[in-house]
């Protein structure tokens, strides 16, 4: 349903590619790992799918397309339907993705505001809804709020549901745990797992841990500088990894008992 | 509530420094009431019962107690110029002073937000330096400047209004204001100017963060960007300088008031001043200080209004 062909993005103002030939699908409810280290280009892949690239400071060549739509050549008014519809992102820092001055309840229903006919009421009956199937206990009380009166785990919890309230067919999530501590961690880990075999929203998960990944996700992607070192399932690339890039990652992962061994 | 009482106080106190630092100038620096009243020439016979008929010589802790005292009880006092009662003395002038600074402050915040969100808009294209060097032209240009050639120009060659002749404000309000309209004008123009360039870098500003990201992610056009999220956010930073503006407009109106002949507050404060009228003045610094106090609470509520996080003081 997502394929990404030949993805390229230079930026004006760096000599080296950020992504240098990427091809990756994404099946129909599937949950897709991408890691790497800082600086790899993974945030950078995950923008140019939601179409988030600034456009004027980059060129971008290749193909991506979701169900057979193209995503990157289409005129911006096209992009902005498709991308606001189908296509539902949450970002690392949740306190700073929100908008401090409105409530959370808005900010969730936003899309709705923007891509259906709903009326007030409904939009609000299906963010309290949605709310709930984030397991955020008290969902009139959460509507109400204020981001900054709301934990970081629980904000995550809100802008997962502002980006899978319209039901769209791919959620980008990157890095959504790296600034929330462990139990946290899990629980909203626990909650992706639900929401994909409940709904059946394919994810495009990004993240420098790759035990985080290893909990998630049957595939796995690994870039490097801008490129696709090795991918496949999970167990494959975790116990019989091919490059030495994806080995080091392998042995970096710090485990209770020092260097975990497999 | 809490937060009004500790508003109210700061008021108050406020308003008793400013006044008492104003008796204590007024001590240091050298010139008699009586003498100016009377002249130079006078005997010192005269001078002194004078003197003692005005309580001046009365130690300066004393004076100033009783002024309070009469401030605080409602009693002005009375002009030692104009022989009159203070507060007679400055309520017309008072509405004109505030009916210029309101109607210029009414400008500055019609006109330049909206221009600052048209500015912004322009920003990278070759217009930009253009609109960077008429704003710094406006923000250089002194009011009297303008005010001549407003006066010059509206008043002398196209006759809207005549300079110098000020009608009353309640028989012929019409004209009133548009004489004050001009001066207004005058008076915020640099003002405007600044405020064009602060918002406009508040909302370039804002449109680094990351809600911005978030809100285009949700299909927000620039559009919906601008009008549902980064202007609401920009806002207060222009509350607070519109409040600034709001304190400010009252001193920049006292030049505005000499060229275009309006009888304000300004021109009766220096009088005051060179012919040391303590009653008067020490009225107006206390009205001058109310103002200043004013203009920031009000700010402070608006935003209060607009920001959630500012209301964490128990402020509701
Ligand atoms: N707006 C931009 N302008 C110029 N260069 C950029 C921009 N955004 C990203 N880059 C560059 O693109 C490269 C890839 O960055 P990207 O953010 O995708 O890394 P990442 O893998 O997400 O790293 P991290 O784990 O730190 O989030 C980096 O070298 C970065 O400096
Ligand atoms: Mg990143």
């Amino acid at each position: 349903m997502l394929e990404i062909r030949d993805l390229h993005v230079k930026f004006h103002n760096r000599d080296r590619e950020a992504v240098a030939g990427i091809s990756l699908t994404i099946g129909d409810g599937e949950i897709v790992g991408l890691v790497g280290e800082s600086g790899s280009g993974k945030s950078v892949t995950a923008m140019s799918i939601a179409g988030l690239l600034p456009r004027k400071q980059c060129d971008l060549s290749g193909d991506i397309l979701l169900d057979g739509e193209d995503l990157l050549h289409a005129p911006r008014s096209a992009l902005r339907q498709i991308h606001g519809r189908k296509i539902g992102v949450v970002f690392q820092e949740p306190m700073s993705a929100m908008d401090p001055l409105m409530k959370v309840g808005e900010q969730v229903g936003e899309v709705l505001r923007i891509h259906t006919r709903m009326s007030k009421e409904e939009r609000r009956a299906r963010v309290l809804e949605v709310l709930q199937a984030v397991e955020l206990s008290d969902p009139e009380a959460v509507y109400d709020k204020y981001p900054h009166e709301l934990s970081g785990g629980m904000l995550q919890r809100a802008m997962i549901a502002a980006a899978i309230v319209i039901h769209p067919t791919l959620l980008l999530l990157d890095e959504p745990t790296t600034a929330l501590d462990v139990t946290i961690q899990a629980q909203i880990l626990e909650l992706l797992k639900k929401l994909n075999a409940e709904w059946g929203i394919s994810m495009l998960f990004i993240s420098h841990n790759l035990n985080v990944v290893r909990k998630l996700c049957r595939r796995v992607a690994v870039m490097q500088r801008g490129e696709l070192v090795e991918a496949g399932s999970t167990d494959q690339v975790f116990f019989r990894p091919q490059h030495p890039y994806t080995k080091r990652l392998i042995e970096a992962i710090p485990t209770r008992h020092g260097k975990e061994t497999l | 509530m809490k937060y009004a009482l500790k508003r109210i106080l700061m008021l108050v106190l406020t308003m008793v420094i400013v006044s008492f630092l104003t008796f204590l100038a007024f001590e240091l620096i050298s010139g008699d009431p009586a003498e100016a009243k009377l002249g130079t020439e006078a005997t010192p016979e005269r001078l002194a019962a004078l003197r003692h008929e005005m309580g001046l010589d009365r130690p300066f802790p004393v004076r100033y107690v009783s002024w309070l005292a009469g401030f605080v009880s409602g009693d002005l006092g009375t002009s030692y110029n104009y022989d009159m009662p203070v507060w007679e003395l400055i309520a017309p002038k008072l509405e004109v002073t505030l009916c210029l600074c309101l109607l210029s402050f009414v400008l500055i915040t019609a006109v330049s937000i909206p221009l600052a969100i048209w500015s912004y808009r322009w920003t990278g294209t070759a217009f930009d330096a253009v609109r960077t060097a008429f704003n710094q032209l406006c923000m250089a240009v002194p009011p009297f400047f303008t005010g001549i050639l407003m006066s010059y120009f509206f008043g002398i060659v196209m006759r809207l209004f005549i300079p110098g002749d000020f009608p009353d404000l309640r028989t012929d309000f019409g004209e009133a204001v548009t004489h004050l309209f001009f001066a207004a004008i005058c008076l915020g123009i640099p003002r405007a100017a600044m405020t064009v360039r602060m918002m406009r870098s508040t909302v370039i500003g804002e449109m680094q963060k990351a809600y911005v990201r978030t809100a285009i992610s949700r299909g927000n056009d620039r559009r919906g960007v601008l009008t549902r999220h980064v202007l609401k956010n920009s806002l207060t930073s222009a509350v607070t300088f519109l409040g600034q503006t709001m304190a400010e407009l009252i001193g920049g109106s006292v030049v505005v008031e000499q060229v275009f002949g309006i009888p304000g507050l300004g021109r009766l404060l220096v009088y005051s001043i060179s012919n040391r009228d303590y009653p008067v003045v020490e009225t107006l610094v206390v009205i001058l200080a109310f103002w200043v106090v004013l203009a920031g609470t009000l700010a402070d509520l608006i935003n209060q209004r607009i920001d959630p996080r500012l209301r964490l003081g128990g402020a509701v």
